[in-house]
């Protein structure tokens, strides 16, 4: 026991004394939490619109007025012909064109838009709202209904996300790092030869990456609560027990990266390319699986997160209880035995 | 019963290593080590010693063969032994970011022991670095790792001790009071089975094993064997037509340096100068202040106080240009592991801007003088230390500078490539270059021109290896260091 | 020619590297062939059960307009409100269409009735752009009135292709992790292993050092460009609209600048460890902020203004000009300058920050 408690001293004071690194760690959730809260959005505003109209008689000047007034257009210019308005799109001086006919008071059509759809989701929602704004007023044949998220905060989606990511990149990056800097010093010979068992040399490795994990969940999560206004819907009892679930996978994870690896810069690659990618591409944290072709979405099932980001988005946001997300915790029980199984099964204690 | 019997043990590294077929690091090796024993095991580089630790330390498997340490078999009972054994790994490292003090402890509760309670068996040691036990491992100087790591070795009392080359980096004085210590444990029935390059070490053993490719080539007392083997253990020494009186021209000349990190003089106030073609050693205790030294004069820091001149231009304004007139062969090896041999050569003769057709020429008589012919093409990690280290040096003087500077060249190299590795200084000396070299190999201080001996960051003692014997009355360098060095109050740099 | 013995010995090593020559050449071509289609934020697949409280023709031709489109999975019929809702929480539906009793009997009183649409919004793009299609079929169901005439043009991108959009920008993303990150591994590397203190005492001035380690990161910055240009075409059939040598021009400001970011973060750190830990977080934050997922202008002003000083910002723009657009060098001429400005800073404070002497 005593031996236990000073190997995580000593593995504490490792990760203490590099300030740089607890800088990283703890700032970079905060940042993050930060950006997707309120840098990040899709929401459509500012979008610099051209008018181009031959006569601008009452009906068009009222129109153009109701764009001007409304926060999601400025309108930056005005132009004589549609292709003077193109040329100002393509030199990037603007982003979408209104194209007014000439008879459009007379008929109330001949409306064009010409958009920039480099980015085709926001073309759509700018033409979308730009519609609405000019020929609103139409009656609404369906009631609209945001359940969970009212006013639509894509912190809402990130958070959990974010979680996911920072979770597994701490635990299963940083121990695989720290086993495999023992390697190539040469202090693991010692501690192998040492009467201490390898199995305690490991649980004592990853204890502080557990409380470090933990204490960067809690500061997530506090961030989420009062600056994001993020609900913590479910209940935080759960919260914490599904997550004390993922870090234990990420950290068998992480031995089993160190297994393999013979070099910190190996390590490293591996954790940064091989497996921080897939899970920020894979794991749905940015973009949806449905979307994507059916063998991703194979590859994806396999991709741990996937199912952490997914139960936190239904406890957390959705408040539902822990049954609903059974199937879930399950999966990421099952991956985490097999990890822990492999990564203990390949693990040397000799050298070689 | 013995504390190690080993029979018939083989071990041969296959597909890994650069090496085509798979080399055979030991083959049929047998021996066996009494309870209470101190037990050499000696031989050249790549002899298969640190193999042979690993085995003994169930870090590897034989694959012929079988050994058993305190009566437990190796390959079955490997928690038995781990229990029972301390080892300490040649290329040993402490963790750096942890406070001597906190490097201490940590080893002290792994072994199950604490440090107040192994205090007494590392006193010795420890006192001397014992001040700075608040201070990062990382910041200290190589040899005071070295010491600490010793400390870490012996702080706790297993049945039977290993040590790969514990002692390479230390200076004369500590060795002395390191194997002092293991006598004490000796004492207490404690079986130690150590390697070392260094003679004198040798012959405080009870038996020695000499390991040759492999192959034991025979056990006996130290001095038996040493006498057996005294072509590769105890080389004639190297006669060197000194000259009578060097050239006039001063090459480094150095006055009231001066190096402090912040209240801490590391190097106080020293002068001294080298003439050309001298061969000047630069010997003090670890910690002294010798690297730091050697740093300032190579351009790599700035000095606080003081002028120097070396080669003609000044260390503190003209260090850039300076770089280009000198060599240095630094303590860490450091040429590119990941290069082959010829490659390092052309790298950094490119560097000092000589010309190709002139590398060309000059690559294919340095690799005949040093026998390396046949491994132009070998990556340089698949060497032996002793060869890197002649490939070293041969890169720092390729560019035919005006001073090389050596520090700690021959560290844990054995006597024969010692003696091969200061032929190849001779040579360089006799064509012009100035050599300046710190060591802590007594007989290589002898082959110096003039030394000098720092301590606590002054120079004590300065003058031919003959003047300074007369002067100390001491019949042999080894002495006279030792009664310098004792005068030292502080212990690290 | 000292550099030449420098950058030769930099390629001999990345090619002696046991994993770093597999992993340029894998890596762009992985991320080109498999990036596209993850990357991808277009709403599809959306599940809608219907709660069907009306049972009339209308409501039946609702239901039908639904399994019909391509948007949308009909995943059922569901008898009430709540039990829907119960769905939603288990995940097996995304929006749930509520349509009231006698529907249908007063949309032809004229007595415009309302369906209800409930979505889980925790993904606010999903939820909002996925009841607004269903809102429109439901309303064209309703309606047999044609909506007003409005026609779109959508320029460069007809078909509103999500790759096209995302090709730039993982341009981006490779040439960063190529440039970005191996030489901040590089100096560090050479730092924990006692070269570098060989190399300081040698005559090498510090530019010539410096160079020779960014120089052969360029070149692998050319090869990784050239590779996803020819797969972009060869796999989506996309090829560049305007003239291919700007996009070389951009590339290589933007390696220039990743790859002297690189050896910045490593001059500065000791270990491995912290100089891929320094280097994520700007990387992220650099990442974030440029407009590469996200349109810039709907950023709050604070975070906008920093795009002024993000050179990924500069890229992104001008790459999407000069690629998707087919913009010239005129209309990014302002994006060039800004990149080479940022070029020259962090290259002199890369080549002033080390240091030979202490």
């Amino acid at each position: 026991m005593n031996q236990f408690l000073s190997f995580v001293i000593k593995e504490s004071r490792h990760i203490l004394r590099d300030r740089r690194t607890m800088l990283i760690l703890f700032g970079m959730p905060i940042v993050l939490m930060l950006l997707f809260g309120f840098a990040i959005t899709n929401d459509v505003k500012n979008v610099r619109t051209v008018v181009v109209t031959s006569q601008m008689d009452g009906l068009t000047s009222q129109a153009v007025a109701r764009l001007a007034a409304s926060e999601y257009f400025d309108i930056t210019a005005t132009a004589a012909s549609a292709g003077e308005a193109e040329a100002l799109i393509r030199r990037q001086k603007a982003d979408m064109a209104v194209v007014f006919a000439a008879d459009f008071a007379s008929k109330r059509s001949g409306l064009q838009f010409i958009v920039d759809a480099s980015d085709p989701n926001m073309a759509q929602q700018w033409t979308a709202y730009a519609t609405q704004t000019l020929l609103g007023g139409q009656a609404q044949t369906a009631n609209l209904k945001m359940l969970y998220n009212p006013q639509m905060k894509s912190a809402y989606n990130f958070v959990p996300a974010i979680m996911g990511m920072l979770l597994m990149l701490i635990c299963a990056m940083m121990t695989s790092i720290s086993i495999v800097r023992e390697k190539e010093r040469g202090t693991m010979e010692v501690l192998l030869v040492s009467p201490v068992r390898p199995l305690m040399i490991i649980v004592a490795k990853a204890v502080p990456y557990l409380a470090l994990a933990l204490g960067i969940l809690v500061c997530i999560l506090l961030m989420a609560r009062c600056v994001l206004g993020v609900p913590l819907a479910g209940g935080i009892g759960w919260i914490f027990a599904v997550s004390g679930l993922y870090i234990l996978l990420a950290l068998s994870l992480g031995l089993l990266i160190s297994d393999i690896a013979s070099s910190q810069l190996m390590a490293l690659l591996l954790s940064a390319m091989v497996l921080l990618m897939p899970i920020v591409m894979l794991s749905g944290m940015l973009f949806p699986i449905e979307s994507m072709p059916v063998v991703l979405q194979w590859v994806s099932a396999v991709v741990p997160p996937r199912y952490y980001i997914e139960a936190m988005r239904k406890l957390m946001i959705m408040g539902v209880g822990i049954g609903d997300v059974l199937k879930e915790v399950a999966v990421l029980a099952g991956m985490t035995a097999l990890l822990l199984t492999v990564a203990l099964l390949k693990f040397n204690n000799r050298l070689e | 019963m013995n504390a190690i019997e080993v029979d018939n043990v083989s071990k041969s590294y296959g597909k890994t290593g650069t090496s085509a077929s798979g080399t055979k690091a030991l083959d049929g090796v047998c021996f066996s080590v009494g309870k209470g024993e101190m037990f050499g095991l000696i031989g050249p580089d790549g002899a298969g010693k640190t193999s042979m630790f690993r085995i003994l330390c169930t870090l590897l498997l034989p694959d012929e063969g079988s050994a058993s340490v305190d009566g437990f078999d190796i390959v079955r009972q490997t928690k038995e032994i781990r229990r029972r054994v301390g080892y300490m790994p040649g290329k040993f490292s402490l963790y750096q970011d942890l406070t001597v003090q906190e490097n201490l402890e940590f080893f002290a509760t792994l072994f199950g022991t604490s440090l107040a309670e192994g205090y007494d068996s590392i006193k010795a040691i420890y006192s001397q670095i014992e001040r700075f036990k608040g201070r990062k491992a990382g910041a200290l100087s190589g040899g005071m790792k070295q010491k600490l790591a010793l400390c870490c070795a012996l702080i706790h009392s297993p049945s039977v001790l290993f040590l790969d080359e514990p002692t390479t980096g230390v200076d004369p004085v500590s060795r002395k009071e390191f194997w002092d210590m293991l006598a004490l444990l000796k004492e207490r029935g404690i079986t130690i089975v150590v390697s070392t390059p260094y003679l004198d070490e040798v012959r405080r053993c009870h038996r020695v094993a000499f390991l040759d490719h492999g192959r034991i080539r025979g056990i006996d007392k130290p001095e038996i064997i040493l006498s057996r083997f005294a072509d590769i253990f105890n080389p004639p020494g190297i006669s060197h037509g000194r000259k009578e009186a060097a050239e006039d021209e001063n090459v480094i000349e150095v006055e009231h340096l001066v190096k402090a990190f912040g209240t801490f003089r590391a190097v106080d106030d020293i002068t001294f100068s080298v003439k050309r073609g001298e061969i000047f050693g630069f010997l003090g205790a670890n910690g002294a202040g010798k690297t730091t030294a050697m740093h300032m004069l190579t351009g790599l820091n700035q000095p606080t106080g003081g002028t120097g001149k070396v080669a003609g231009f000044d260390i503190q304004t003209q260090h850039e240009e300076l770089k280009k007139h000198i060599g240095y062969m630094s303590q860490k090896f450091s040429l590119y592991e990941d290069l082959t041999v010829a490659e390092n050569i052309s790298l950094f003769a490119g560097i000092y801007g000589m010309r190709k057709t002139d590398i060309g020429r000059k690559m294919k008589e340095v690799l005949k003088r040093l026998n390396f012919e046949e491994h132009r093409d070998d990556l340089v990690a698949s060497l032996p230390l002793g060869w890197k280290q002649k490939l070293a040096f041969s890169v720092a003087i390729f560019h035919e500078p005006r001073v090389v500077f050596l520090d700690e060249p021959t560290g844990g190299v054995d006597p024969a490539t010692r003696r091969q590795f200061w032929e190849l200084i001779y040579d360089a000396a006799a064509r012009g270059i100035t050599v300046f070299v710190t060591t802590h190999y007594m007989d290589e201080a002898e082959y110096c021109d003039r030394i000098s001996i720092m301590v606590d960051g002054k120079i004590r003692a300065l003058g031919t290896p003959d003047e300074l014997k007369r002067s100390f009355r001491q019949p042999d360098m080894d002495h006279v260091f030792t009664h310098l060095a004792r005068q030292a109050t502080r212990s690290s740099d | 020619m000292i550099i030449k013995h420098l950058i030769r010995k930099e390629f001999l090593q990345i090619r002696r590297n046991a994993f770093l020559p597999r992993l340029i050449l894998v890596f762009p071509v992985v991320i080109m062939c498999v990036m596209p289609w993850v990357m991808n934020q277009e709403v599809r697949n959306v599940r809608v059960c219907v709660v069907d409280s009306d049972r009339s023709v209308l409501s039946q031709r609702m239901v039908h307009d639904i399994e019909q489109s391509d948007y949308f999975i009909f995943t059922g019929q569901m008898p009430t409100y709540r039990a829907a809702l119960k769905e939603i929480e288990r995940s097996r539906t995304d929006i749930v269409l509520s349509i009231p009793p006698h529907y249908s009997r007063d949309l032809a009183l004229g007595l415009r009735p309302q369906v209800l649409i409930a979505a889980n919004a925790v993904n606010g793009t999903k939820g909002s752009i996925g009841s607004s299609y269903l809102s429109q079929i439901v309303g064209s169901a309703a309606s047999a009135m044609p909506t007003a005439a409005v026609s779109t043009l959508f320029l460069y991108n007809k078909h509103l292709g999500y790759k096209v959009f995302m090709i730039p920008a993982l341009l981006a993303i490779v040439m960063m992790l190529m440039c970005g990150f191996l030489p901040a591994l590089n100096i560090v590397g050479e730092k924990e292993c006692g070269t570098i203190e060989q190399i300081n005492v040698t005559p090498v001035a510090k530019w010539q050092f410096i160079l020779a380690k960014l120089v052969p990161y360029w070149i692998i910055g050319l090869f990784v460009v050239t590779v996803c240009l020819v797969l972009a075409w060869a796999v989506y059939g996309i090829v560049c609209q305007g003239p291919v040598l700007l996009v070389y021009l951009l590339a290589m400001l933007l390696a220039l600048f990743f790859s002297s970011l690189g050896l910045l973060v490593s001059n500065y750190s000791d270990t491995m460890q912290q100089a891929i830990l320094v280097m994520w977080f700007f990387v992220v934050c650099l990442l974030l902020l440029s407009g590469i997922f996200t349109p810039t202008r709907s950023m709050p002003d604070w975070s906008y203004m920093t795009t002024y000083v993000n050179p990924m910002h500069y890229f992104i723009d001008a790459i999407r000009t000069v690629f998707v657009r087919g913009g010239d060098l005129q209309s990014i001429g302002h994006q060039v300058l800004a990149l080479a400005g940022f070029d020259v800073v962090m290259c002199s404070w890369a080549i002033v920050s080390y240091r030979k002497n202490s």
